[in-house]
């Protein structure tokens, strides 16, 4: 699932390239809202890139279970006997890969636009980063399919996903912070530890409720 | 017409218990407060093919999702008599993904089916369904037609025991429908059970053993298929 999700959207797939030409552009236009003479703060910069990259998460999973509408695929998924679960575990993988590889491109444009340098350790910031995005994979992978065939799925999507992705995006935020300025943030362990309990959360969520949400009678 | 007092397995004896392969008891189905089923009971057996006809909004296609797992009936039970990987649906959607090559479909489906179907057994289906020309051009680029052959050839890659098809027939040009009512055929003979909804009632009930007729949310006849009297049904 996650290789074939992988391969559509390596081969002309809209998500990704949305995902990233968004992320760039809201890069860019805080960039554009400080004073010439000024840096943007850690803090602010920290939250700028993981804006950005919730905003290209929504487009990713958009994208990824736009895929199964067009042709029917959903049910013939349902009609397989592959579990559910197997679908999310494949969404989340897919989601959570191309959620990186759009941040392999915001990580060097915050660096530029925003003027920042990683001067913390690089080993929290990779942890922090595949920790947070894993939180948020597995729960736009549920959530993704809650929308899916709504009329409203962006917005709709978008309503009920940044509300809950609040605790790991805020340890995203903090960690990232202290990698920028280079000063680890006192309350560092708690910020991961709320990561990783969010990550289970979600993770276990995604598990148990996505059969659910994705069997739903048309 | 057939009679409805004639209906609900009157006269079609016992069923051989080794060769049911579903078996549908009182089912019934309610969308909101609407009620599109009323106490169905229906069998499959293997090797035969029961055709599932009626009006239009008779429950057909509600009752074959029902059959296939994809919807849950509101009362009854379904007895499904196969392993989940030996069984199979084909409908109105063709399940493709149109920017993957008709040989990535095929070989996706293999791999959601539980197996990886080797190069040779995608060659051996996409011939068999007239497709071995563009079997490496994206299913995208596919008629109707192809994208239904194409559908069907992942049918015959499960291998399956059970098949449930939902009009396979629409949009078809009689070439295409002469394949598919052939490898029906074909089907039945490799001991698959057939639950096939069909609006062709004239072309298609020669190739059935046994029918299920739906009137008015019930069934108004199920018994064989040489005894079915469709005057009246217009289909």
């Amino acid at each position: 699932m996650a290789a074939k999700d992988l391969r559509l959207a390596a081969g002309g797939g809209q998500g990704l390239v949305q995902a990233v030409l968004l992320g760039l552009l809201l890069i860019f236009l805080f960039s554009l809202s400080r004073p010439t003479t000024e840096l943007v703060s850690p803090q602010a910069a920290a939250a700028i890139f993981w804006l950005a990259s919730a905003f290209g998460l929504v487009l990713v999973f958009n994208d990824l279970f736009s895929l199964e509408e067009a042709q029917g695929c959903r049910l013939g998924l349902l009609s397989s006997p592959v579990p559910e679960h197997a679908v999310w575990l494949g969404k989340g993988l897919a989601g959570f890969a191309l959620l990186l590889l759009s941040q392999a491109v915001f990580l060097p444009a915050a660096a530029v636009f925003l003027g920042q340098d990683i001067k913390g350790d690089w080993g929290v910031l990779l942890l922090a980063l595949v920790g947070v995005d894993w939180g948020l994979a597995a729960l736009g992978a549920l959530l993704g399919a809650l929308a899916q065939g709504q009329g409203a799925r962006e917005s709709l999507f978008s309503v009920i996903l940044f509300p809950l992705l609040l605790p790991v995006l805020l340890g995203g935020i903090r960690i990232f912070a202290g990698c920028f300025s280079g000063e680890p943030a006192m309350d560092q362990a708690l910020w991961s530890g709320i990561i990783v309990a969010f990550d289970a959360v979600f993770t276990a969520a995604g598990a148990f409720l996505f059969p659910f949400l994705y069997t739903g009678e048309e | 017409m057939a009679d409805a007092d004639t209906a609900t397995g009157a006269g079609t004896g016992p069923e051989p218990e080794g060769d049911v392969r579903l078996a549908v008891s009182g089912v019934g189905k309610f969308f909101g407060s609407r009620l599109v089923l009323r106490d169905v009971s229906v069998s499959a057996r293997a090797g035969e093919a029961l055709l599932v006809v009626g009006g239009n909004g008779a429950g057909k296609t509600t009752l074959l999702k029902i059959m296939a797992g994809l919807c849950r009936p509101s009362a009854g039970t379904v007895d499904l008599r196969v392993a989940p990987e030996a069984s199979a649906y084909l409908g109105h959607a063709t399940f493709l993904y149109p920017r993957l090559s008709a040989q990535a479909n095929l070989l996706f489906w293999g791999r959601m089916y539980g197996f990886a179907p080797s190069q040779e057994a995608i060659a051996a289906v996409l011939s068999r369904v007239g497709l071995s020309r563009v079997g490496d051009e994206p299913a995208g680029t596919f008629s109707r037609g192809m994208a239904q052959r194409l559908n069907l050839a992942r049918v015959f890659l499960i291998g399956p025991k059970l098949v449930f098809l939902d009009e396979p027939g629409t949009g078809l040009d009689p070439a295409s429908q002469d394949l598919l009512r052939r490898e029906i055929i074909a089907l039945k003979a490799s001991g698959a059970a057939v639950v096939w909804v069909s609006h062709h009632l004239n072309s298609d009930l020669p190739l059935a053993e046994r029918v299920l007729f739906l009137k008015d949310t019930r069934a108004a006849y199920f018994g064989p298929a040489e005894g079915f009297d469709a005057g009246g049904l217009t289909c």
